[in-house]
């Protein structure tokens, strides 16, 4: 993915580019709101990583801006003011997704991944059905199918098992399902999330040779047939 | 111009009263025009009448009959007035003026004012002296024939000195109704500023203090009740508000500054250490400074967040929420979690009114209490998430756990910032939960109560459990 990271921490947007370089992506920097604007408007990438308070023209303003001019890029705010309402302002720039700082690499990494992700799946109408080695989730029938045989799985399983899937091949942090499964922006401490998780693996994947849940160290989870 | 009169009270005043002056001269000019008006205009028609009685005798009868006429009128001494002159001689044949006022030459055929002197008598008929007095009268050219040669110049005035005097002596005291109702609207246009000055004043100053530092000062209430005392328990609220921010501010920095310092403390020995430490010792102390900057990161956002909250801002906006909803939610998050740790997680519910409040803080606060209860209900084995109305409208939601409970003695410490009673030192934690769910209370104008929990299967001693619960008052929603 070609990433334009605006983010006015040089040496915070230094250590963040490193890494997503590392995972194999392009990364261009910009130090304030007005240079990122003109790279934005210059430059084809696939999503934009966007500081809220920045030197001369602000985040809000630069995505705006930018989605004026009809850029759909999918951009995430990252923020050290992570309250409900500025969440909203956020999202009503036109922006896909909030991140507050501090934040760790891997919950950026990921978060990116999945915008990019979004982008990828977006032309392609809408999906009704994913799929993951032989596991197989139908959004219509509400039905989950490993092998050929049903799996049972409550309201919440199915909801977080769709959004694994949705992002296959793809980290997926704790935050992430605690934000688009259970819609909260706290953290609850105790690691509620991981018992969910060891539910519905043990629905998926303990009667099966090959488990496909997997937990990324340090990260969270994925959901691959790969090893 | 000084300050006094630059008040608005002041300058209402004075509109008042040239509002009032604009009044009181319509009501004048209309008063006059019904009265003396009238009254001039009736005398000018009774002259014009006379005049053409005088002037059908005239044709009638001839100038000696006129002149009979007019010395008999002229006897009856009212206010009256003739002059019958004979043209060309100029002699007075008849009439009570002495001579002919000069403005009747001017005013030929037309009505004119003038001043003619009146004998002053007494009872008996003696002259005491003569008087000035106003009068108003035509004369008029009798002729007998249009060629004829000899004429007469007939004045008919009355005399309006009595009128005159009235009118003045009226418009005087009109006049200075006037100025005195103006100088009455000044003074206490003066002293209407003065008292609203002396209130504004109390204002200034006490901004003019809390400028200099003290943010304890508030404006002084008067008895009134009236708007300015509204406005100042208005502004007062404001600076509550305003030094309840401050003062958690403060505390947050103060905390920061407690709280970060050790571990920064801890993290630079650590890293002088490592400089001198092998390459197995080098990597120990990075991992446990990585994992130092962590905890310390997590205490950093959980202050933020209890310093938002506090300033009221974090809250979003306040919407009626279900508590149910909230508690089903969170019940059936934190299931999996207790089922693990080895508690039994019920969910009791009740039909409880909405109440107004931030569906994610209430959450946050309930998933506090949850994982309290996970963490220090040691030796328990039940759970209890429990919505039920409140007293007055409102509603209640409680987490209770069978655990040891907290002592009488530690029940007020526990809502404090970084208080880790001694029994909990050992479980990880930043102290800071508790203060979170108080923050939230307080931004939802809720109750935070500590009460005994669920007894204990065992009954054990001292195991009376902990309930803790959220009262929040009866919405009002606008």
């Amino acid at each position: 993915m070609r990433i334009l990271l605006i983010e006015d921490d040089a040496e915070a947007a230094a250590f963040a580019a490193k890494r997503l370089r590392e995972a194999g992506h392009v990364v261009d920097h910009a130090l304030d709101g007005d240079s990122g604007l003109n790279m934005a408007t210059a430059g084809e990438y696939d999503a934009y990583v966007i500081d809220r308070m920045l030197p001369k023209l602000d985040g809000l303003s630069v995505l705006s801006r930018r989605r004026e001019a009809g850029d759909e890029t999918p951009a995430l705010f990252l923020s050290a003011l992570g309250e409900v309402d500025d969440r909203v302002s956020g999202l009503q720039a036109g922006g896909d997704d909030y991140l507050v700082k501090p934040y760790a690499v891997q919950e950026l990494l990921a978060r990116v991944e999945a915008l990019g992700r979004r982008r990828a799946a977006a032309p392609t109408s809408v999906t009704t059905r994913y799929q993951v080695g032989d596991l197989e989730l139908d959004l219509l029938t509400r039905t989950v199918r490993r092998g050929g045989r049903k799996i049972d799985l409550q309201p919440r399983e199915f909801r977080l098992l769709e959004y694994l899937m949705r992002h296959a091949d793809q980290v997926v942090t704790r935050t992430m399902l605690l934000e688009n499964v259970w819609e909260y922006h706290f953290d609850p401490q105790t690691n509620v999330i991981d018992v969910h998780i060891s539910r519905l693996r043990s629905k998926i994947d303990k009667d099966f040779d090959k488990p496909l849940l997997k937990t990324v160290r340090g990260a969270g989870y994925t959901i691959s047939e790969a090893d | 111009m000084p300050r006094l009169f630059r008040t608005t009270s002041f300058r209402f005043t004075l509109i008042y009263v040239l509002l009032f002056i604009g009044a009181v001269g319509v009501l004048g000019a209309v008063v006059y025009r019904v009265t003396f008006g009238a009254a001039e205009r009736q005398t000018d028609i009774t002259i014009n009448n006379e005049i053409t009685v005088l002037a059908d005798l005239f044709v009638a009868n001839g100038p000696g009959m006129l002149t009979r006429v007019i010395r008999q009128r002229t006897a009856w001494r009212d206010d009256s007035i003739y002059m019958l002159i004979g043209a060309p001689s100029g002699a007075v044949l008849a009439g009570n003026l002495t001579a002919l006022p000069p403005e009747a030459l001017e005013a030929e055929g037309d009505f004119f004012d003038f001043e003619f002197e009146r004998p002053i008598l007494d009872a008996a008929g003696r002259e005491l002296g003569v008087e000035k007095r106003k009068a108003r009268g035509k004369v008029t050219r009798f002729r007998a024939a249009p060629d004829a040669g000899q004429s007469y110049l007939v004045v008919v005035a009355r005399d309006i000195g009595t009128r005159e005097f009235l009118r003045d002596r009226l418009a005087s005291a009109y006049f200075r109704i006037i100025f005195a109702t103006v100088a009455l609207g000044v003074v206490i246009g003066l002293l209407f500023s003065r008292a609203l000055l002396r209130r504004v004043e109390a204002v200034n100053k006490t901004a003019r203090a809390i400028r200099a530092g003290d943010l304890t000062q508030r404006i002084p209430r008067t008895q009134a009740d009236d708007e300015l005392d509204h406005l100042s328990a208005n502004l007062n609220s404001m600076l509550d508000q305003i030094e309840r921010l401050m003062t958690g501010m403060r505390d947050v920095s103060d905390n920061i500054a407690h709280d970060l310092r050790s571990p920064l403390t801890r993290i630079r020995n650590r890293l002088t250490d490592a400089l001198k430490a092998d390459a197995a010792g080098k990597e120990a102390a990075l991992a446990a400074t990585l994992e130092e900057t962590e905890r310390m990161l997590a205490t950093f956002n959980a202050l933020l967040s209890i310093a938002r909250i506090q300033s009221g801002e974090g809250a979003g906006a306040m919407a009626p929420i279900d508590l149910v909803a909230i508690a089903e939610e969170m019940a059936e998050l934190f299931e999996p979690a207790a089922q693990d740790a080895g508690f039994a997680l019920t969910l009791i519910t009740a039909p409880t009114p909405l109440i107004k409040g931030s569906r994610e803080l209430v959450s946050q606060a309930v998933a506090n209490f949850l994982d309290n209860a996970l963490k220090y209900a040691a030796g328990g084995s039940r759970i209890e998430l429990k919505v039920e109305p409140g007293q007055g409208g409102g509603g209640r939601i409680s987490v209770a756990d069978d655990g040891p409970g907290v002592p009488e003695s530690d029940q007020d410490r526990i809502f404090e910032r970084f208080v880790r009673l001694e029994s909990s030192r050992s479980n990880p934690g930043s102290g800071l939960g508790l203060s979170l769910v108080a923050a939230i209370a307080r931004a939802h104008g809720a109750e935070l109560r500590l009460e005994d929990g669920l007894p204990h299967r065992a009954q054990r001693e001292g195991g009376r459990g902990l309930r803790i619960a959220l009262a929040f008052p009866a919405p009002e929603f606008d």
